[in-house]
């Protein structure tokens, strides 16, 4: 029976490792593009030990405004992130902390736009946000990053408003503390980890975002999600050190973010629903 | 769930206690509203129009000429195809890594190594196996140190060998999204459980499949729900990578949509499917997602 778990943890370590390393070479390997000069990438036989340098990135940051697709990815990611949680604090509290007709089929409203298809709705928004004339700025980045993520903050916020003991708020009002009081003053700083999570779960959804970007920004917008399909130089092909070099741009802040809510990753993925 | 007690309000009118609630809600309601009916109403109009500029009532022709059409079959058809098998192989994996990694000391590490390829955003992911796998030829010529004689394969020649690549670059890096749950219901579940189960002799693979599992059942649901949603609008990797090719092999509904609006500029051909895909989500989601997610509001 020792025997047989001992060898199991060996057999399990193995497979894990397997995994691991499924999951490192291809970040190794992309993290080498990003390094070796453009002669090395497409090569008759592939270079599996190029040349390390950083020259390349001068060139590439001289050839595309790097730092403005990065100031778009910023400024369209944090402004969605305000909006929902200007509008989404709110509701979670409301869906959480009272008894109100239509309280269910509102929060399953809610959620089911998570659902949605961003291709079924592109049409409408691209639009609308012709005839608003936004279309190719980040205000309809902003705008939609929002609209897609407003639902996963509502129902993560939700799910840690909704474990706040009755007590501590009872003895709120029975000291005359208003509802919106309550709301301000305790329930969203014991929450505050809900909200956090909601936010970065929120940060790195709309930085991910494609089809919505794809059609709105044209060339002054682009955010880093679209702008790397961008990098081609007509004859050169695709230009994979620019790629590279901007995705790790992009990897870096969701890393550190995500390291930061760790324990919380999971409720936030399932937008509260599975605990742990 | 904690019950949720009558506040008790003072200083305030019957009807200001009543509508509170509504009033927090609004502003949310009102932006989802705008985000959900209009593109709604907006599809349906557009849908029973034809042209590009000068709009033209054509009734339901969009819907007739779309039903007949074979790449629209073929895009929901691969579209299903696509979706469950990269479903299933990231169940299988994301299962056995979470059965394998929840009782080790090092979950931790594990999980921030196998969280990584989630980190990069999906346009970058696609980008790096469309090179690993044409570009750079890094497959093939693996393949050939390996001993295969097939030489320069080329991935985006077969449909075969291009679904592959998109199942592939979906799995890498959307098992962990699965792994994260299922390792998550796991740790959750009571432990007394497994180690009763221990003692009476029952053995690992036993207590897994008969105890473990069966009771993580509602985490795998809503895992599978909201990675099975995703998959399904799949839209990313086919744009990067095969943009369809070969012959519409790998094209997704979400891709047939796209091509048709934004590259043949038929937006009221678009429209039209774009109100199925609409009808489809909207049962999908008031059938599943209430199901569940249910014991989340109780």
């Amino acid at each position: 029976m020792k025997n047989k778990v001992t060898s199991g943890t060996w057999v399990a370590k193995f497979i894990l490792s397997l995994w691991a390393a499924a999951c490192l070479l291809p970040i190794i390997f992309f993290a080498s593009i990003a390094l070796r000069p453009r002669n090395e990438i497409i090569a008759p036989t592939p270079i599996y030990f190029p040349t390390l340098t950083t020259e390349t990135w001068s060139k590439i940051w001289d050839e595309w405004p790097i730092g403005t697709y990065f100031a778009n990815s910023v400024m369209a990611v944090f402004g969605s992130v305000v909006i929902c949680l200007l509008l989404g604090v709110p509701a979670a509290y409301a869906l959480a902390r009272y008894r109100f007709k239509g309280r269910e089929d509102i929060g399953f409203y809610i959620l089911s736009t998570k659902m949605m298809a961003p291709a079924a709705v592109a049409i409408p928004m691209f639009v609308l946000f012709g005839r608003l004339h936004i279309l190719d700025t980040v205000w309809a980045l902003m705008l939609i990053y929002a609209a897609a993520n407003l639902s996963i903050v509502v129902w993560i916020i939700r799910s840690y408003m909704v474990d706040i003991p009755h007590e501590i708020e009872d003895a709120a009002r029975t000291d005359g503390a208003s509802d919106l009081r309550i709301m301000w003053s305790i329930i969203i700083p014991m929450c505050l980890p809900g909200i956090i999570t909601a936010a970065v779960i929120a940060a790195i959804f709309a930085m991910n975002e494609y089809l919505f970007t794809l059609i709105i920004a044209s060339k002054n917008a682009y955010p880093l999600s679209v702008a790397l399909a961008n990098f081609s130089g007509g004859s050169d092909g695709i230009i994979y050190n620019a790629i590279a070099l901007v995705s790790f741009l992009a990897f870096f802040p969701a890393l550190l973010l995500v390291i930061s809510i760790q324990n919380h990753l999971s409720r936030g993925l399932t937008m509260g629903a599975v605990k742990g | 769930m904690t019950a949720i007690q009558p506040a008790i309000i003072r200083r305030r009118s019957p009807f200001m206690r009543k509508a509170f609630p509504y009033f927090l809600l609004a502003p949310a309601m009102i932006y989802l509203l705008g985000i959900t009916l209009y593109p709604g109403i907006y599809a349906l109009y557009r849908s029973t129009m034809t042209g590009k500029f000068k709009l033209e009532f054509v009734g339901l022709d969009n819907y007739r000429e779309l039903i007949v059409d074979n790449a629209f079959w073929e895009s929901l058809y691969n579209t299903l195809v696509l979706g469950s098998i990269t479903l299933v192989i990231e169940f299988t994996i994301a299962m056995a890594l979470a059965a394998l990694v929840y009782r080790d000391p090092w979950v931790k590490a594990w999980r921030i190594i196998f969280l990584l390829p989630m980190l990069f955003m999906p346009s970058a992911v696609s980008f790096l196996w469309k090179l690993i796998f044409n570009d750079g030829r890094i497959i093939s010529d693996l393949l050939t140190r390996l001993g295969s004689t097939f030489g320069n394969i080329d991935f985006m020649g077969s449909s075969g060998f291009a679904r592959s690549v998109l199942v592939v670059t979906d799995v890498w890096q959307w098992t962990p999204f699965l792994f994260i749950i299922f390792v998550a219901g796991l740790q959750g579940m009571d432990k007394e459980v497994e180690e009763a189960a221990r003692l009476d002799g029952a053995s690992w693979s036993s207590i897994f499949f008969n105890i473990s599992l069966p009771m993580i059942r509602p985490v795998i649901a809503i895992g599978l729900v909201l990675r099975g949603i995703d998959i399904l609008t799949m839209f990313t990797p086919v744009h990067v990578i095969t943009q369809g090719s070969p012959g519409g092999a790998t094209e997704t509904l979400s891709y047939f949509i796209y091509r048709t609006a934004f590259k043949s500029f038929e937006q009221g051909y678009a429209s039209a499917a774009s109100v199925l895909l609409l009808i489809a989500t909207i049962v999908v989601s008031q059938t599943l997602v209430r199901r569940f997610f249910k014991s989340g509001t109780e």
